[in-house]
């Protein structure tokens, strides 16, 4: 409506009261920032990959209310959540394909991280949280698919028991402590450890490893949980089949984040090796990562054994995860045929893919400098003729189309999901949910893109921020207007932040949560 | 008397009462090494002579349990629904095929092995087809010889001993052929322990 709000009411009192109270508080000595334009996700995926951790908690936690980790009643409870309870299925798909997603989110943050140079410069100690976090995450998704007690939740178990069994002199005892005399055990501990252990674990790293500038792109968030929604609803995850102990399970694999290590047990290889040592050797050497870099520059042009030894990594990891699913289709080949990956062939390839990928590094340093130089050039010469540079950007009317456009199909979609939701389709409805979440996203995204265009003067342009090269959020605008251009996608924002729309106020104790946050933005500016 | 340096090798008057204030300090401590027993929560349970229980419920008897054939029977038995589903209690119990004494009319021709198998812990079970006829893990591909329990291919074969040879439970038969579990010991000398082998003087190697 537009209206502000001239003198307070009790409400609004109460809302400042609040507001001023939360200085006290460790959230304003984080840096929040709630871009007003469009940001690489490559420099929050951090943020992204706790986005899905709350996701994870909130399905998790309803997921408790019907989930009994007791040796012959897991799986069952389990059916029952994914078959009776009303929207029991939708909260174990969130829940399971959020997970993925959260491995995925962390692993891509922490790739980006590695190839941007960016655990230099005083972030060794949010690197090495990170490496640990990483790790519990997996740990954590991994104890999480092992409690539903199907036949591959007990392959994982026995793995996961055998090989703490296997470490030398003090394995035994570990695994009796921590995971109890046998499976009617292990599945409740594994459980305790999913819900609470590893949790607060996490919970714990985070706040060490939580930067202070975070950066919450609204759209961003809405298309990651709507992607989650519909990969829910088109890949519905399995059941599996009960474990029998009387009956022993086919061929199974695990989930893609373990099937790597999944390879290398294959391989025949000591246990202890290949399925603790390797691993650590892994993750040590990540960890370690900061402390032998000693490239004096961040990028990854400029860093080029770093670089080479992260695409080795890289490559090595897609080659054992995909190798840890292959299992031979051919039935009439014995299992230990089938299965067993002939070592040799798996370290031969391991150490070519070594050379093979610094010479891609190689090739790919020479292809970006490359292109650089040509940029310049053309810079120059662009320069030279007086022109000044052009960005391809989308004509106003266009923006206009589009928008209309994604708003009917916004409408249309919310209409077919409340159809869906009344007559039962439960795939669909999930899928639908989640095109909703995701069109949202596309939604908000174009309407602050063409408010900004619409806001940028035509003459004056020095310079074209540059958008997606750093992760910076530069205001384009005077901080006051930028707030607006936030504002007006979310009219709840007024509601529950009333102070919000009060125009020209400055500092926390007053100002405006966005005129806040985006002042604030300029301090990333490094 | 005024404090003399440390010369070298020597501990100062100083230090050594540190010392012994630390070792005081971490010694105060001690008593509760003990209260770790809270976590390993071990199958305790008293071991008895019990009766070979198919999944029937039938015991096993010499003269109508069919040649080169396997159930998977539970020991010890403890009357607790969850606790009897455990994998660690599951034992495969075997009647040979006759080329391995199999036909013989006592409790030689049977065998009860550990189901959990020594690589990775999955269950692996007894096929008696032609050419088979042995123990094989569904995951990695152990198989297990029926009549020693000693893995003789895949990952288990490979393990240093013990844990290349299955525990195993020593039965007898009455006169009528019913037969019955020997009270287990279970040490890696004995009967073996579930999970991480059986060591057995000439079969480990």
């Amino acid at each position: 409506m537009g209206t502000t709000l001239q003198e307070d009411n009790g409400l609004t009192k109460f809302f400042k009261w609040l507001w001023n109270g939360l200085e006290r508080t460790m959230f304003l000595g984080l840096k929040f920032t709630f871009p007003s334009r469009f940001v690489s996700p490559m420099g929050f995926l951090g943020m992204l990959t706790f986005i899905t951790f709350i996701i994870l908690g909130i399905t998790g936690a309803l997921l408790m209310f019907y989930y009994e980790p007791i040796l012959d009643r897991a799986w069952d409870s389990v059916e029952r959540i994914n078959d009776v309870i009303p929207y029991g299925f939708h909260m174990r798909n969130i829940h399971y394909h959020a997970s993925n997603a959260m491995v995925f989110l962390a692993l891509a943050h922490m790739y980006y991280q590695y190839f941007s140079g960016r655990y230099k410069i005083r972030n060794e100690v949010l690197w090495v949280t990170g490496v640990i976090l990483g790790t519990v995450t997996i740990l954590e998704a991994f104890t999480g698919y092992d409690i539903l007690y199907n036949e591959r939740a007990e392959l994982a178990i026995s793995i996961a028991a055998s090989l703490t069994n296997s470490i030398p002199v003090l394995g035994p005892d570990i695994r009796e402590t921590v995971f109890g005399a046998g499976f009617a055990d292990f599945v409740l501990r594994f459980y305790a450890l999913h819900v609470f252990i590893l949790p607060i674990v996490m919970l714990g790293l985070m706040a060490v490893h939580f930067p202070r500038f975070l950066v919450f792109d609204v759209p961003m968030v809405m298309a990651i949980s709507g992607a989650i929604f519909v990969t829910g609803g088109v890949f519905p995850v399995e059941l599996g089949f009960k474990f029998e102990p009387a009956s022993p399970p086919g061929v199974t694999v695990p989930e893609w984040y373990l099937t790597g290590l999944y390879a290398y047990l294959r391989s025949q290889y000591d246990k202890f090796v290949t399925g603790v040592l390797w691993p650590g050797l892994f993750i040590g050497s990540l960890a370690l990562i900061p402390f032998i870099d000693r490239y004096k520059k961040f990028s990854w042009k400029d860093r080029p054994l770093v670089t080479a030894i992260g695409i080795t990594s890289l490559a090595q990891i897609i080659v054992t995860t995909y190798w840890g699913f292959y299992i031979d289709p051919d039935i009439s080949k014995s299992l230990t045929e089938r299965l067993v990956i002939d070592p040799i062939l798996l370290y031969v390839v391991m150490l070519l893919l070594v050379p093979l990928s610094f010479g891609f590094t190689y090739m790919l340093i020479k292809l970006a400098r490359h292109a650089e130089m040509m940029n310049k050039m053309e810079a120059a010469k662009r320069k030279a003729s007086g022109e000044t540079r052009k960005s391809i950007s989308l004509p106003e009317n266009w923006t206009w189309i589009l928008i209309v456009v994604l708003l009917i199909f916004q409408v249309y979609l919310n209409l077919s999901a409340y159809y869906a939701a009344t007559a039962g389709f439960r795939n669909v409805e999930l899928f639908l949910v989640g095109l909703v979440l995701v069109t949202f996203a596309g939604i908000f995204h174009i309407y602050r893109y063409a408010n900004q265009q619409a806001k940028i003067p035509k003459p004056a342009s020095p310079k074209p921020p540059a958008a997606t090269k750093e992760v910076v959020v530069k205001p384009v605008m005077q901080p006051a207007a930028a707030a607006e251009v936030a504002q007006k996608p979310v009219p709840q924002t007024r509601v529950v932040n009333p102070s919000a729309s009060l125009p020209g106020s400055t500092g926390p104790a007053t100002g405006s949560m966005d005129s806040q946050t985006m002042a604030d933005s300029r301090h990333l500016k490094k | 008397m005024t404090q003399q340096p440390s010369e070298k090798g020597k501990v100062s008057r100083r230090d050594f009462l540190k010392l012994l204030a630390a070792a005081g300090t971490v010694m105060s401590f001690t008593p509760f090494i003990d209260w770790g027993k809270f976590m390993p929560n071990p199958i305790g349970g008293n071991l008895q002579r019990a009766p070979v229980i198919l999944p029937d419920g039938s015991q096993a008897n010499a003269k109508t349990f069919p040649v080169n054939s396997s159930q998977a029977i539970r020991y010890p038995e403890t009357g607790d629904r969850v606790l009897d589903e455990e994998p660690f209690r599951r034992w495969q119990f075997i009647r040979l095929p006759p080329e391995y004494g199999g036909d013989k009319q006592d409790s030689s021709a049977f065998r009860a092995y550990s189901m959990v198998c020594l690589h990775l812990w999955c269950l692996w079970k007894y096929w008696p087809e032609e050419g088979r006829k042995r123990g094989e893990c569904p995951c990695h591909g152990s198989m297990y010889d029926p009549r020693t329990g000693k893995a003789f291919a895949g990952p288990a074969s490979l393990q240093s001993p013990p844990s290349n040879v299955l525990p195993r439970l020593d039965l007898e038969a009455d006169q009528n052929g019913n037969l019955f579990i020997v009270p287990p010991l279970f040490s890696a000398n004995a009967n073996g322990i579930v999970g991480y082998g059986r060591l057995v003087k000439g079969l480990n190697v």
